[in-house]
């Protein structure tokens, strides 16, 4: 039952309803607006206390930067974060959606909720939109089995990695990467690893810049360096 | 109605890319061509069982999206497949298949048989053959038959073989499988047959590359090797 | 003639088809950004130094002006190889017209020339973003923009290239100050213009990816050339 004064719940999930209309307009020469994307530099490692996670901190919308202050970290649980690039609305909306369900487990199960759990949820919800949620994931976390590192592409293919690099910045920060991570290595040296990793995207990338974030997770929880670094050069 | 034959869906599954790709010449690689695997597969039987081997590259593009890539994916205990196509909806395939494979083993009570694997394989990229890019070699051991190897076509086509490859690096080395398998090898035989078969693709494809891993399943169970790039065999 | 007719239908020929066709593109968009502000015996003209494609930079030090005489210098930006093939058969032209009429020539009639220069390859343009800037006959300053195939107009201050629809603004609002109720500024001095242009370079370069690295600004009074550089955002 509905009336003009008691409206009806939307159907949950997406609205296709203005797909063919779009589509159409396209053929016509309609060109669609541009949204928001973190254009990124995201690098994440897996050092010898846990997990470490960098990120560029500007989004841009075409050659405009849309927000110099943006969070790319997106956090699921006290054990779990990732690192987003792409569109800006699909790695926040993934955020919600990953923790409301990594939440539900760990009310149901009572137990820390393993990163495979967010990791599946993921890799799910992004293969069942054939890479149309445009996002690219590098998903970290720490729980009973060790540490993990995954990333995660927008048609929903993942794999383990021990360090990785993602976004329109990645090739310079996984040159970086790849000539420079060693095992074992402890926080301080992750942490510059990763911050030099995204300074080299911030440096070489236009669509990456504004400073750098970092999110360190290890068994005994979850710290989140908002503004890491600014570096001078640039203020 | 347009018939079912026609390729009209494909089509519109093209024109719906088109639009999405907002960033015309900025978009990066990994946002314009899904992940793909690259690939060279291989599968043969030997005296006591079967053996698979695979690359260790995913490509995006021309980008190295994995160097370290695990293609030889367990679906039960004796039973392995190899992925090659869209690592997106390989990936899919196979933990759907996994879990009607432990259904099923949990319902009759016994390992399943290979044939069943590749089955249900066979059943999902039949139907959904215009929306998948997967083409696989399912691989393993069962009481009934032994070492099998089903290969499954990007078509739905089910087809057992002594001696199967698969993936883009699969046209390379033709020749050589042609010339150099022969039935009932040794285990050390069927090993090094592998290992030199997917060192030439590597050698000559560009999206296959990295290391080589293999997989020996027989009666007593599943081992795996895996081979560096520099542990790879010389070519003259 | 014939020839580069054919490569620019080559170059615009759009193939509806899925498959790429490969040829010949004779035209880059390599950024830039150029500001120019005249004022009562002087005038000022910026150009940021960065140059790029895409989101990668080519260059950090890549200075788009260029001096002609003592009085006039030019800026351009937009494809880089058609701005240096442009401004250099600029010079080529102006030695002619000093070994013929033995005088530099006035910044008046190099704006003109520009203009003829531009609209000569009406068919085939130059992609390029121009600024005249200069000091007229009576020492007044005098800025002239131009579109790709030689449109022209004199104006008291001008912004153009990629961060030109930013500047631009930002240049009415402070110097043009249509339908303002502010009250009017006193008389613009040099030192003001510079201050303005600065700011407008320092801003653009927080918002437009393409804008950054250095400011180089050229100084014209009647007493010669002088030149600055000032820092910009590198990231």
């Amino acid at each position: 039952m509905s009336s003009a004064l008691l409206p009806p719940f939307p159907e949950p999930g997406f609205s296709f309803e203005n797909v063919e209309r779009n589509v159409s307009l396209v053929k016509k020469g309609f060109k669609p607006p541009k949204f928001t994307s973190t254009g990124t530099t995201v690098a994440a490692a897996i050092f010898d206390g846990g997990i470490i996670i960098g990120t560029d901190k500007r989004a841009s919308a075409g050659t405009i930067v849309a927000n110099k202050n943006t969070n790319k970290i997106h956090k699921i649980s006290n054990n779990i974060a990732f690192g987003g690039a792409g569109t800006a609305a699909d790695c926040d909306q993934m955020e919600k959606m990953v923790r409301a369900h990594v939440e539900l487990h760990r009310l149901n199960s009572g137990k820390q909720v393993p990163v495979c759990v967010a990791l599946t949820k993921i890799t799910q919800h992004l293969f069942r939109y054939q890479g149309h949620i445009q996002c690219a994931l590098i998903v970290g976390g720490v729980d009973k089995f060790g540490y993990h590192l995954h990333h995660v592409y927008p048609h929903g293919s993942s794999s383990e990695v021990l360090f990785e690099a993602m976004g329109s910045g990645s090739l310079a920060a996984i040159s970086h990467l790849e000539l420079n991570y060693k095992q074992n290595m402890n926080l301080d040296e992750a942490k510059l690893l990763i911050r030099n990793a995204i300074l080299a995207g911030v440096e070489n990338d236009l669509a990456s810049g504004n400073g750098i974030d970092l999110c360190i997770i290890t068994p005994s929880g979850m710290e989140h360096l908002v503004d890491y670094e600014i570096p001078v050069a640039f203020v | 109605m347009s018939s079912p034959f026609t390729l009209n869906w494909a089509d519109d599954s093209h024109d719906l890319e088109k639009t999405n790709s907002q960033f015309d010449s900025l978009t990066p690689d990994y946002l314009k061509h899904p992940h793909k695997t690259g690939t060279t597969l291989m599968a043969a039987s030997y005296d006591g069982g079967i053996m698979i081997a695979a690359d260790t590259r995913t490509s995006t593009g021309t980008y190295v999206a994995g160097r370290l890539t695990d293609k030889l994916t367990k679906l039960t205990d004796k039973i392995y497949c190899c992925r090659s196509g869209s690592s997106a909806d390989t990936q899919a395939l196979a933990a759907i298949v996994k879990y009607h494979l432990s259904f099923y083993e949990e319902e009759i009570g016994e390992p399943a048989s290979v044939g069943v694997a590749a089955n249900i394989f066979r059943d999902l990229i039949y139907q959904y053959k215009y929306s998948l890019t997967a083409g696989i070699i399912v691989a393993g051991w069962d009481k009934r038959d032994g070492g099998q190897i089903y290969q499954i076509t990007l078509g739905g086509m089910l087809k057992r073989l002594p001696v199967a490859f698969g993936g883009s690096g699969s046209v390379f080395i033709m020749g050589y499988v042609d010339s150099t398998f022969k039935p009932n090898m040794t285990r050390q035989e069927c090993r090094d047959f592998l290992v030199k078969g997917i060192t030439l693709a590597i050698h000559r494809d560009g999206s296959s590359g990295g290391c080589a891993r293999l997989a020996t399943i027989n009666e007593s169970g599943v081992e795996r090797e895996d081979v560096t790039y520099d542990e790879l065999p010389p070519l003259i | 003639m014939f020839k580069e007719m054919q490569s620019l239908a080559n170059a615009q020929m759009t193939d509806a088809s899925p498959h790429k066709v490969a040829g010949f593109y004779p035209y880059a968009d390599n950024g830039g950004t150029l500001a120019a502000i005249a004022g009562d015996g002087f005038v000022v003209i910026g150009g940021d130094t960065r140059l790029t494609t895409g989101y990668q930079i080519y260059s950090r030090e890549a200075s788009k002006l260029t001096k002609l005489t003592d009085k006039t210098i030019i800026g351009s930006c937009g494809c880089w190889c058609d701005s240096l093939t442009f401004t250099k058969g600029l010079h080529i032209r102006l030695q002619y017209y000093l070994y013929e009429n033995n005088k530099p020539i006035s910044t008046n009639a190099t704006a003109q020339l520009v203009s003829n220069m531009l609209y000569q390859k009406r068919f085939f343009p130059y992609y390029v973003s121009t600024i005249v800037a200069g000091l007229d006959a009576d020492n007044q300053g005098a800025v002239y923009s131009y579109d790709p195939v030689g449109s022209t107009e004199r104006h008291r201050y001008r912004a153009q290239g990629t961060a030109g629809s930013l500047i631009q603004p930002f240049l009415d609002c402070v110097l043009g100050r249509g339908n303002q109720t502010a009250p009017e500024p006193e008389k613009l001095t040099k030192e003001q213009a510079m201050i303005y242009l600065k700011d407008a370079f320092m801003s653009a370069a927080e918002r437009e990816i393409g804008c950054g690295d250095f400011l180089q600004i050229m100084i014209v009074t009647p007493q010669g050339v002088e030149e600055e550089r000032f820092k910009l955002r590198k990231d």
